[in-house]
């Protein structure tokens, strides 16, 4: 299969370069496919643990308690009101009966427990989603608990503003440790690179002997630092995948927590790991061809 | 199309110089032997006029180019103006005869059927056609040298630096190389043939003759 005798762009000189050395394919592959893995099931979990905690601090943060004699229209005009002031992010006015339906559909199988009741002993109330980075503190609850028909602020996850701050910092922390791996990948390939350029040194001596440029012996190795790139990204998403399915087994944990729920494969990971891997191909291809490209005196 | 003005040339770590204030002008079109024993700096000589070495002091000019101030991403313009025979073959000896070839036409850029075209007539030139798709490593030393030879020739470079084209040849192939270096195959090209050989001298008729002694030009003959 080799390419029409006049014809060599950079990709067909990649694949008849890449064909000569399949050991050294296989080697950079596998490494590879290795590294990206461990991207891999990072994004996995930092994806997951960002669900939940988008889940968690996606509820509200303070509930207004409505006086009795408030009627519903005011309930929605307060809720209105509300969403205008600049430390909220979302004002919702829910009425008794939606509270006891949502109760209800919490208890699950104990919600006969409320079939018993003579009347619905939950308050109408406005639901507050701070804006992020707002603390519920004392001078905001003041000024909520001062408006009227309010009867009480009640900050129903007083945590809630402490664990946003260490989602902050853990996110944080999270894009340090993903790009720290992505230049551990660029690093691999970069020196997968060095070894391919070494095992073809006399090649490219004569190369540039015979007046090719710096550019033109680099292309080949960029292009094949991709198509591994590829080639294990592939893999990696197949490697994650089989992971996530042992994992996602159903199994119980302690606490009721279920491992199924915590770990869900993002459809998009195999486009995010090609997309990384091509990016990692590119700058370790560039780091890694460098300056053992010469063109003056011998390699 | 070439000047030498007082070209010294010391290695890092030499204390001997391998080429001591040479001096030198070859107009274009001359065939030059470049004679003398073994270390005498011959090949040093060639390296820099193709960019592979700089000199320690004094001017090198190739085509009007100032080689001995030459930054490294000028060097493939050079280079594809020149055609080198090295003293070893340097073939890619997997790689097919063509494909050898070919390679000095492709690096600069050369596609398609004006390629395949130039490859066919240089391999005519030289006798090798029949050989095209056979691996240049399995080729006789007179074949490969033919095939080094075919490759510094297809771009139809102005300036031929052969080291030693015949080092390891027999008479006959020798003198069939020496044929190829000369008159119509190389289109009026400034040729330049270094070789210890003496006998070779006699092979090309009104051939100016450099004798290098210990670095130094000792004679023009
Ligand atoms: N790369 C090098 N490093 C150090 N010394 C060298 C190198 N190349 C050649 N020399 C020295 O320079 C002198 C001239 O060598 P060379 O140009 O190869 O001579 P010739 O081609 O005439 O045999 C010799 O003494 C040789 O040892
Ligand atoms: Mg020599």
């Amino acid at each position: 299969m080799s390419a029409p005798a006049s014809k060599r762009g950079p990709l067909s000189r990649a694949l008849m370069q890449m064909r000569e050395d399949l050991w050294l394919q296989g080697v950079a592959i596998s490494t590879l496919t290795v590294a990206l893995a461990i991207m891999g099931v990072y994004l996995v979990v930092a994806f997951n643990l960002h669900q939940s905690l988008a889940h968690m601090l996606g509820g509200p943060s303070l509930t207004l308690v409505l006086a009795a004699q408030a009627s519903p229209q005011r309930g929605q005009e307060l809720a209105a009101e509300l969403s205008r002031v600049p430390q909220v992010k979302q004002a919702r006015y829910v009425d008794r009966a939606e509270a006891l339906e949502r109760f209800r559909r919490q208890l699950g199988p104990h919600r006969r427990l409320l079939d018993d009741l003579q009347e619905n002993p939950l308050p109408d109330t406005v639901e507050v989603v701070l804006a992020p980075g707002i603390a519920p503190g004392q001078e905001l609850m003041a000024q909520l608990q001062s408006r009227l028909d309010v009867a009480e602020v009640v900050a129903s996850r007083p945590w809630l503003h402490r664990l946003e701050q260490a989602a902050n910092t853990a996110g944080d922390l999270a894009l340090a440790l993903g790009i720290l791996l992505f230049l551990g990948v660029v690093l691999m390939v970069s020196n997968t690179v060095r070894l391919a350029v070494h095992a073809r040194r006399d090649h490219l001596e004569l190369m540039a002997l015979v007046g090719a440029t710096r550019g033109y012996m680099r292309r080949p190795f960029l292009v094949e630092a991709v198509l591994q790139g590829l080639a294990a990204a592939a893999l990696a998403s197949l490697v994650v995948w089989a992971l996530s399915l042992v994992l996602s087994a159903p199994s119980k944990l302690p606490l009721g927590l279920q491992l199924q729920q915590l770990v869900t494969y993002p459809r998009l990971l195999p486009l995010v790991l090609a997309g990384l891997a091509v990016l990692a191909g590119l700058m370790g291809g560039f780091l890694g061809v460098g300056r053992t490209l010469r063109l003056r005196g011998s390699v | 199309m070439i000047t030498l003005e007082a070209v010294s040339k010391i290695y890092p770590g030499r204390r001997e110089a391998a080429l001591q204030e040479v001096s030198l002008q070859v107009p274009p079109g001359e065939f030059v032997y470049l004679t003398g024993p073994s270390g005498a700096g011959k090949t040093t000589l060639l390296r820099l006029l193709y960019g592979a070495e700089l000199a320690t002091e004094g001017r090198v000019l190739v085509g009007g180019t100032d080689v001995s101030r030459l930054p490294p991403r000028r060097l493939p313009s050079l280079r594809r103006r020149l055609g080198v025979v090295f003293q070893e073959f340097r073939l890619l000896p997997k790689q097919s005869v063509f494909e050898n070839v070919a390679l000095s036409l492709r690096v600069a850029g050369l596609r398609g059927t004006p390629l395949l075209q130039r490859v066919e007539e240089v391999l005519e030139q030289v006798k090798l056609s029949d050989l095209a798709q056979a691996a240049a490593g399995t080729l006789s030393g007179g074949e490969q040298q033919r095939v080094a030879l075919a490759r510094a020739l297809a771009p139809g470079p102005a300036l031929i630096l052969a080291d030693e084209p015949t080092g390891n040849l027999d008479p006959d192939n020798a003198l069939m190389i020496m044929r190829l270096l000369v008159g119509d195959y190389v289109g009026g090209a400034t040729v330049v043939v270094a070789t210890h050989d003496p006998t070779l001298l006699s092979l090309v008729r009104g051939a100016r003759v450099i004798h290098l002694q210990q670095g130094r030009l000792e004679q023009v003959a």
